[in-house]
């Protein structure tokens, strides 16, 4: 399900290495090109995590002004990526704990009958959406953050552990808690439907 | 033969692909009888396709998002250098003439040699701009290469006096001011200097990875800098070796709009020569 990314070319990483060190200087021009290059990963990670787009572009705001403050740090240790998708999963899942409502899962509107006749219907699919992004961020910490990678990131598990610096089976290990306690919340949702991807 | 438990643990990696073939093989084997498996198998695709039907944004413009952006990106100190191109005349003449004044007051006090930690270092740097911006294009070069022999000298000192963070700062001001010369280097009005001054730059960088090697505490992002340094001074070097003119004097500085066929000597045979003959026949 997740899909690997594309592995830049060297004088692409060059290229990034000198626009992230610029940027790190100050070099705002250079710090666009990086913001041109990587907006569409940031955005979408934070749109499929809230489904807004104005929320989204809120976020992705936060995402590239902390990398900007952050990137005097950055050591070029793991690929520039790896440490985005880090940061957009945090700030997506500190954004979506913040909107997550008080009432509990089971109290969520529960969707229509008439959904296994018609399971492209698009209220539901926004509801059954919805739900999920509301139980990814009623999960304990290291669930959500490797499950949110996943979810909103697209990422696979190899590029799992890297952005996270831990082991494939830790990764492995996560997803599974993470996605049976999703099972667990998300109740009815995933029960009894007959799912048609592995 | 598989247990049950394992079984189920594996349910979550086998519905996203990550288990090798005999794993899946073993798991096929027991989901043929096990049909609460074979359940909650279907509940875990299930929720795997909630997972990635979650849609991506629909289109839109980087254009408005920078700007909203750039307003709120705070200031470093190297971009609080003023940048005086794009000035209209009375602007720019009246913040020559400002700086002009600060810069000499703040002479007085503050040495060409000041390094980073030294609080008049802003001055220097602003001085270092003015003096460019006043220096004719064919002088340029001259001077951007001196100010990134400097950037040099005060990392080198930073890094001695075990203030990396400084030392780096210095390191990423001397990659802008060689980025900015790039294409100057390319064609450099006084080959001969600006290849020597390339040198001196490169003897600069051995001196500031050398100190921060000697360190107990060597920092890894000097030394990634310095690194990134030599390979733009190799590929500058390289560029330089290609483009640059070879130096004719004589008849051959002024060639023939149509050279003259030169004659060809006849080969001699040799004895590949004469065993391609044999293949031949």
């Amino acid at each position: 399900m997740a899909r690997a990314q594309d592995a830049p070319s060297i004088e692409g990483d060059a290229e990034e290495r000198r626009l992230i060190d610029r940027s790190a200087a100050g070099d705002q021009e250079a710090f666009r090109q990086l913001v041109i290059r990587h907006h569409r990963l940031v955005i979408n990670v934070a749109f499929r995590a809230l489904g807004e787009l104005s929320l989204a572009e809120d976020v992705a705001q936060e995402v590239f002004l902390k990398v900007y403050k952050a990137l005097p740090g950055y050591r070029h240790e793991k690929p520039f990526k790896h440490w985005l998708h880090r940061v957009a999963a945090n700030a997506v899942t500190d954004a979506l704990r913040r909107r997550r409502p008080i009432v509990s899962l089971d109290g969520m509107e529960q969707p229509p009958a008439s959904r296994e006749s018609d399971p492209l219907d698009v209220a539901t699919r926004h509801d059954l959406q919805k739900a999920v992004r509301q139980a990814i961020a009623s999960l304990p910490s290291h669930y959500r953050d490797t499950i949110a990678l996943q979810a909103f990131g697209e990422l696979s598990y190899e590029e799992i552990a890297k952005t996270l610096d831990i082991p494939l089976g830790t990764v492995m290990s996560r997803l599974s808690g993470a996605k049976r306690l999703l099972r667990e919340r998300l109740g009815d949702l995933v029960h009894g439907e007959e799912a048609n991807t592995a | 033969m598989l247990s049950h438990a394992t079984a189920r643990d594996w349910l979550i990696p086998y519905a996203d692909g990550m288990l090798a073939a005999d794993e899946r093989r073993r798991i096929d084997g027991h989901l043929g009888g096990c049909a609460a498996c074979g359940a909650e198998l279907r509940e875990v695709r299930e929720l795997n396709l909630l997972l990635v039907t979650l849609p991506p944004a629909p289109p839109t413009s980087v254009a408005p998002f920078w700007l909203k952006l750039q307003a709120v990106l705070p200031q470093r100190r190297a971009l609080r250098i003023p940048n005086f191109v794009g000035y209209r005349r009375a602007g720019l003449a009246f913040a020559l003439a400002s700086i002009a004044v600060i810069a000499a007051a703040a002479t007085a006090f503050a040495a060409p040699s000041a390094l980073p930690d030294n609080p008049l270092y802003p001055v220097k740097l602003i001085e270092e701009n003015v003096q460019l911006a006043l220096t004719p294009a064919n002088d340029r070069l001259t001077v951007q290469l001196q100010q990134a022999g400097e950037r040099l000298r005060e990392a080198q000192a930073m890094a001695t006096d075990h203030k990396p963070r400084l030392a780096e700062s210095s390191l990423r001001a001397y990659t802008i001011i060689v980025d900015a010369a790039a294409v100057s280097l390319k064609r450099p009005a006084t080959p001969q200097v600006t290849k020597d001054a390339l040198h001196a730059l490169r003897a600069k960088l051995d001196a500031v990875e050398r100190v921060n090697a000697n360190r107990d505490d060597d920092v890894a992002g000097i030394k990634q800098l310095v690194a990134a340094a030599v390979d733009e001074l190799d590929r500058l070097e390289q560029q330089e070796s290609v483009t640059a003119p070879a130096l004719t004097v004589g008849e051959q500085a002024t060639p023939d709009p149509t050279p003259k066929a030169t004659p060809k000597p006849t080969p001699r045979p040799t004895d590949d020569g004469d065993r391609r003959e044999r293949e031949r026949d």
